[in-house]
């Protein structure tokens, strides 16, 4: 088994139970991968057979449209799932692109992986379906922020949920996934530096 | 070799250069180039002497923040305008130091001093993270702008050269600045031929950065300009000659004896306060300065 999927392994036992030779079975079928800085991963168009697991570094996924302005769907960093869906499970061409924040380390699982891994490990469907599900609800709340929320509530938010993405990324990026203009993500944060220092 | 020498460690030459930012292209000496241990220094950035094109917009680096310890840029060639968000902003030019203590929390940018950008021009930096003991973590941020007139000056004999004593104390003269920790900061700028002798505790974690020129350490050790000359911590007299005109950057402090935890820009004691710190940052605690 390769190293450098120990904390895939890690990651697995955390949600399942999977025993060590359990999981040395299904590793077969499973492959780390570098990405350097900047490098694309999916274009738009492609269609991709392969979700990643983030071990190390930081993924993005994104739509550019006819005005050339680009849309942060998803940001991937360490132990985040991003896949494409129209590829992997619709045989379909990509909306989005794919492609490394910083250099990054993944696991790359095949779109099968799922069903051949539960041959050997039944309950890897379980973790299959609660990861549908997270998903799921996760885009369910995000479609709710984007329709409804203010842009201060989405910052308020995305902090929540990537605590340590405001040190990683720039502003810009932040803005599109939260789908406003950079003055206007601007202005959230110093109209809450100004809350602070009132209090 | 005299029992009190305190004998060089090692001679390094500078690790590949990276950008920080558009405006500074620096070789890490410590901690990501060479594992040292110079403790309270936490970091030295080196911009060797470069030369950038003008340009009208300046180079530099956008609005970052810091917890948990200080900055110190010490200028050589070019200049450098600072912003913070405590309302701190001055330029930096050649012979002149920063001090910025960010203790609990600041935001900063440092961009190219427009004059110098329009025009293009070598530019040579030192930027050092010094850590603060942990008593002091959260202490209220402080600047302190240190301008080469301010540097208390030694001449050494026979026309060999000055020390400038930016923090600590050489030959009874004190540095300007202000430190949480026992620790000193000179500018060695020596004539060809020019010597000088140090004397520091022997457990102060010490070093040279060469920026211009060569010397000879303690009759035995050469090192040329762009190296770091790491010493151990036996001993306590360092003796140097200066082989050509020479500037030296002389670091030398008692050691913070405490865990390190660090993320990025803070630079704490422990997982919880690297957490603490990153959520204050989003939640806009440590203040708000405008790109």
């Amino acid at each position: 088994m390769d190293a450098l999927l120990e904390p895939f392994k890690i990651y697995l036992q955390h949600k399942v139970s999977i025993t060590d030779e359990q999981f040395y079975l299904i590793s077969d079928h499973l492959k780390v991968k570098s990405f350097e800085k900047n490098e694309m991963i999916i274009m738009k168009g492609d269609i991709s057979s392969r979700g990643y697991f983030v071990l190390s570094g930081l993924l993005r996924s994104y739509s550019i449209d006819n005005k050339g302005k680009t849309h942060i769907i998803q940001f991937a960093p360490e132990q985040w799932w991003l896949s494409e869906r129209n590829g992997m499970l619709f045989n379909e061409p990509s909306d989005f692109f794919i492609d490394a924040i910083e250099a990054t380390k993944v696991v790359i699982v095949h779109k099968d992986f799922m069903n051949e891994a539960a041959i050997h490990v039944p309950c890897i469907n379980d973790l299959n379906n609660n990861m549908l599900n997270n998903s799921i609800r996760f885009m369910q709340k995000r479609i709710n922020m984007l329709l409804s929320a203010t842009a201060e509530e989405r910052y308020l938010n995305f902090i929540t949920l990537y605590p340590n993405l405001t040190l990683r990324v720039p502003q810009w990026m932040i803005a599109s996934y939260l789908g406003i203009t950079p003055e206007s993500l601007s202005r959230v944060r110093k109209d809450l530096a100004h809350k602070q220092f009132r209090t | 070799m005299e029992a009190n020498v305190k004998r060089v460690a090692s001679v390094l030459i500078a690790p590949a250069p990276h950008m920080v930012g558009d405006g500074f292209r620096v070789h890490n000496f410590f901690p990501s180039g060479y594992k040292l241990k110079m403790s309270p220094f936490f970091l030295l950035d080196y911009n060797s002497k470069i030369n950038f094109s003008a340009r009208k917009k300046p180079r530099g680096v956008g609005v970052h923040p810091h917890r948990g310890f200080e900055t110190i840029t010490i200028a050589y060639h070019g200049a450098v305008a600072h912003h913070d968000s405590a309302g701190n902003s001055g330029i930096i030019h050649p012979g002149d130091v920063q001090w910025m203590t960010a203790a609990s929390g600041i935001l900063h940018k440092e961009y190219h001093e427009e004059a110098f950008s329009v025009k293009g021009g070598d530019f040579q930096m030192v930027q050092l993270w010094i850590n603060l003991p942990a008593r002091h973590k959260m202490s209220p941020p402080k600047y302190q702008d240190i301008k080469q007139a301010n540097i208390q000056k030694h001449y050494l004999q026979n026309n060999g050269g000055v020390i400038e004593v930016i923090a600590g104390e050489y030959q009874d003269l004190k540095g300007f600045a202000s430190t949480f920790s026992p620790l000193h900061l000179f500018n060695a700028r020596l004539n060809k031929g020019g010597k000088a002798v140090f004397t520091f505790p022997s457990n102060f974690n010490t070093g040279f950065v060469i920026i211009e020129g060569g010397i000879r350490i303690n009759d035995e050790e050469v090192a040329g300009v762009d190296q770091f000359v790491h010493f151990s911590n036996e001993g306590s007299e360092i003796k140097i000659e200066a082989l050509e005109n020479s500037i030296i950057l002389v670091l030398s402090g008692e050691p913070i004896n405490e865990p390190i935890a660090q993320y990025g820009p803070f630079l704490m004691n422990n997982s919880e306060e690297i957490q603490q710190a990153i959520s204050d940052y989003n939640q806009g605690k440590f203040g708000y300065l405008e790109e």
